[in-house]
Parts: structure tokens; C-alpha cells; sequence
């Protein structure tokens, strides 16, 4: 199961997070200023709110990380059939 | 226990073909205009359509991607995808204001996003939009409909894909 952290003192309320998310897992709280996780189970772990955030205040825990094809020896095998 | 020089070797050919797709993803776009995309588009429908020659033909949505999902694997093409629902959304399959079935599906791993990232190219290029045409060719021969595939967010580990079947 996914988790998902913004870190409140490192989020300096840019919402690049909030308008980059295409399920729109994040929001914006306008009390705080701040990012908010609104519904984690609309996150597709793209990790496209992590790499966009300028201060790294998202963290993501037990995702999908996506296949290192030229360095997985079970699918370079794979992929022998097109080479 | 293989040889360190075979897996080497096969890394570097791997590693060549990566580079020339990003290559191509890149420089096709330039170099043959608006045309670029729709040959791609139709280089992966023609696959899609060879691929499911022998597919099971079906009309239930969810059962076709689950064909294409089989057809690619027994084909060892590396795509890993999965129907996305977001919370708030009733059903997996909705209905568009045109009649037609529509279905969000996460795109994971992928041999494309991995060569652009690698090379440093952007996404969205011409060759995502092979994948577009082969969920076309594929589904045309599994449900013998139009579809569409169109990427709603590319993003750096998984990417957003709307697919749109004709009523």
C-alpha cells in the first residue's frame, strides 16, 4: 500500500504539487498555505508532485518503481527477441 | 551461470536500441513534421492488429485490456499497465457525452519513458504514440471498434492514459 508525506515545515506553499497531480490527490489548504494529501488512493505513483517540489517535502513509501531495463537482467533477457 | 561478457554485451545492444528510439522519439517530430505522429501511430496500430491476429474476441472493455495485457506479454513486449478509478468516480468504465466508453489506465513500466529519461528527451513525443495505435489495432480486432488512446499525464514513473472505445 502506498504512503504518501508532505513534510508541513519544508512545504513553502507553491502548489506546483497541487496543479502537476492528474488525479488531483493533492489540495491546497488555504489556512495552512500549505499541500495537503487529499485522497491517497487517487495517487498513481507518476512521482510527479516529488520531482516538482523545489523544497522536497513529498515523500512517497512502498510504491511501483518502475523496471531498469538495460540493468534488469530478467527483462534485458526479455527483450532479446527484439534485439 | 552466464557469461559476464554475454551480459555485457547484451547491455550495450540493449542500451543502443534505447538510445535510437529515444533518438527517434525526439528528432522524427522535426524532421517530418505533423505527418510524424501519425505514422507512428499507425506503425503501432499495424502491430497491434498482427499481435491479436488469434486474440479472444470480447465487448466487455475490461476483458479486452486484459486481452491486450496477454497479448503483449505473450509477444514479450514490456509494458505494465493497470485500469486506474479514482475515488470519487462511480465505475472503472464511464460513459463520455458522445456515447462512447471511456477508461483511465496507469501506464508503469515502460521501455519508451525509460529511453527518453535516459537520453534526456522529452515525453509525449511521437513514439508515445505507438502505444495509441496499438490499443487501436489491438482493440479493433478484440472488440472490432474504433479506439483511442490519449495521454492525459506523462509523468516521471507512471503515466496517465485515457482510453476511449466507440459506442
Amino acid at each position: 500500500m502506498l504512503e504518501m508525506e508532505i513534510r508541513d515545515k519544508a512545504c513553502r506553499g507553491c502548489r506546483f504539487c497541487v496543479d502537476i497531480c492528474p488525479t488531483d490527490a493533492l489540495a491546497f489548504d488555504d489556512e495552512t498555505q500549505k499541500a495537503v494529501i487529499k485522497e491517497v488512493e487517487d495517487c498513481i505513483e507518476c512521482l510527479s508532485c516529488g520531482f516538482i517540489c523545489p523544497s522536497g517535502a513529498i515523500a512517497h513509501k512502498n510504491h511501483h518503481v518502475v523496471k531498469n531495463f538495460y540493468r534488469n537482467l530478467y527483462f534485458s533477457r526479455r527483450m532479446e527477441k527484439f534485439l | 551461470m552466464e557469461d559476464i561478457h554475454e551480459i555485457r554485451k547484451r547491455r550495450r545492444t540493449l542500451q543502443e536500441t534505447m538510445n535510437f528510439m529515444a533518438a527517434l522519439s525526439a528528432g522524427i517530430e522535426p524532421i517530418l513534421g505533423r505527418g510524424a505522429n501519425s505514422m507512428t501511430m499507425s506503425a503501432g496500430r499495424n502491430l497491434g492488429r498482427k499481435f491479436s491476429e488469434n486474440a479472444t474476441k470480447t465487448d466487455d472493455l475490461l476483458a479486452a485490456v486484459d486481452e491486450v495485457r496477454r497479448v503483449l506479454e505473450e509477444n514479450h513486449c514490456l509494458w505494465f499497465f493497470e485500469p486506474f478509478k479514482p475515488k470519487n468516480q462511480p465505475e472503472m468504465i464511464m460513459v463520455n457525452d458522445k456515447g462512447e466508453r471511456e477508461m483511465q489506465i496507469v501506464f508503469k513500466d515502460c521501455m519508451i519513458r525509460q529511453s527518453l529519461f535516459r537520453f534526456g528527451h522529452p515525453q509525449q513525443g511521437s513514439l508515445c504514440n505507438m502505444m495509441y495505435g496499438f490499443f487501436a489495432g489491438a482493440l479493433e480486432n478484440i472488440m472490432g471498434k474504433k479506439a483511442k488512446l490519449d495521454i492525459k499525464h506523462a509523468g516521471e514513473n507512471a503515466c496517465l492514459k485515457v482510453l476511449t472505445v466507440a459506442s
